[in-house]
């Protein structure tokens, strides 16, 4: 088998050097909460100074930049808690900022005088920020409350992540369509509103993407492995 | 562009099919599926049931059976065939293939090939327009018709509907009601006053 490559970033580089050379990287950033102003410091320090666990920091960083994952530390030392709140602040960045806001432009960047035809384009958004909605509440509701009895051992949940596996699909891929369908058949005049929300539709696809894989490639690996571990202790 | 291309290669001997399948890798063909076969029973079976769009084959391979027939039981009647020649053949073998592919061609000639057949399917799927009867449909679509309903409609059976739907999917590359709608609004085939639930 190929060894896969370890991380690009490490816990020594230079929090400002990673943000400066990838600037996607400023999303995981507000999504732990953490502060700009770092001056010098290192990821390691400004992990610490905000209370993020820096290899799940780091694994989220580098599954972005390198859409890679160190199998070393993809499983055993990914702090759960921080890719819990990693996610639940990720969902409600799209549902209540992001999508809202995508909306919010393209209502404005619509031709004047389409009425039906622009009435049926919102219509297609809108239903897809609520399919969006539920695909992220489900998780919020059913799988993280999950994940967190199973880690304080707390009252049993009858539920498995191989449910969630078999069930998660991909959201971006109805953006996708849209934009495509956008693209093909909205005769418009170029205007900048319409290139603003083209552009943001995808920059959202993107992270939407991100999002999914860090579900994916982190996420669920970490969860099928606390269930072996909780159920072998059991046995 | 992302179309879905469908290869397969039929050929008995599992070297030439692998030394085919490393070459096209090297074509950096987007979203092509490529699907080895060495049985040809198992070939007609396929072909019969699901919708390929390119049939690499050695003219040997199905024996008495003629590529005329096997082009009459292919569900997609704009499939390209080329022929995989190893051997001396008859001319008259050949001739009713799109393509002919030797075991002496460089990889280069390989490449070119295959390519050009690749673009003249792109481009028959991409100015396939609609038929009057699938825009018929999509009209019912719209509508929140089920299959059933618009069969009875349009008096066909189920399976035709069904057919005729995938087709219009692989056509627009659209997969929702709610795109099919902004499809038929842009082309005047509906108005929104027709459709309930956007009242």
């Amino acid at each position: 088998m190929t060894k896969l490559k370890t991380g690009k970033y490490k816990e020594s580089h230079s929090m400002s050097n990673l943000i400066c050379q990838n600037y996607p990287a400023l999303l995981v950033l507000s999504r732990f909460g953490m502060k700009l102003g770092f001056k010098d410091k290192s990821i390691a320090e400004v992990c610490a100074d905000n209370n993020v666990d820096t290899k799940t920091f780091l694994a989220i960083v580098n599954l972005l930049l390198c859409d890679e994952i160190n199998p070393d530390n993809a499983n055993h030392d990914l702090f759960i808690p921080s890719l819990i709140l990693y996610l639940h602040n990720s969902h409600g960045y799209f549902v209540n900022y992001r999508l809202p806001d995508i909306r919010e432009k393209l209502k404005n960047a619509l031709t004047q005088g389409l009425k039906d035809l622009n009435k049926a384009v919102l219509y297609y958004f809108d239903e897809y920020v609520s399919e969006v909605s539920k695909h992220m509440s489900y998780e919020e509701k059913t799988v993280f409350p999950y994940v967190r009895s199973l880690i304080e051992n707390g009252k049993k949940i009858k539920y498995n992540i191989g449910i969630f596996i078999k069930q998660h699909n991909q959201i971006e891929a109805k953006l996708t369509e849209f934009k495509n369908i956008m693209i093909k058949y909205y005769e418009t005049e170029s205007t900048n509103e319409i290139d603003n929300v083209l552009f943001d539709i995808f920059n959202c696809e993107n992270d939407l993407a991100l999002h999914n894989a860090v579900e994916d490639k982190l996420f669920v690996p970490a969860i099928v492995e606390l269930e072996l571990k909780k159920s072998g202790k059991k046995s | 562009m992302n179309l879905h291309l469908k290869i397969i290669i039929a050929e008995s001997s599992v070297i030439i099919r692998t030394g085919i399948v490393a070459i096209l890798q090297q074509l950096n063909i987007n979203h092509a599926g490529i699907l080895e076969i060495e049985d040809f029973e198992q070939l007609r079976s396929l072909l019969g049931r699901q919708k390929c769009d390119m049939l690499i084959i050695n003219p040997l391979m199905s024996g008495v059976f003629s590529l005329q027939q096997m082009k009459k039981e292919a569900i997609n009647n704009d499939m390209k065939y080329i022929a995989l020649q190893n051997s001396l053949l008859d001319r008259s073998v050949l001739k009713n293939y799109d393509e002919i592919i030797s075991l002496y061609d460089s990889v280069e000639q390989i490449k070119e090939k295959v390519n050009n057949l690749i673009t003249l399917t792109k481009s028959a799927i991409n100015k396939a327009s609609l038929t009057s009867r699938e825009k018929e449909i999509i009209v019912c679509v719209i509508k929140g018709m089920t299959n059933k309903q618009i069969a009875d409609e349009l008096c066909l059976s189920i399976h035709t509907i069904i057919s005729h739907r995938s087709n219009i999917t692989t056509k627009l590359q659209i997969h929702s009601t709610a795109g099919l709608t902004i499809f038929a609004i842009v082309n005047k085939l509906v108005t929104l006053d027709e459709i309930k639930k956007y009242q």
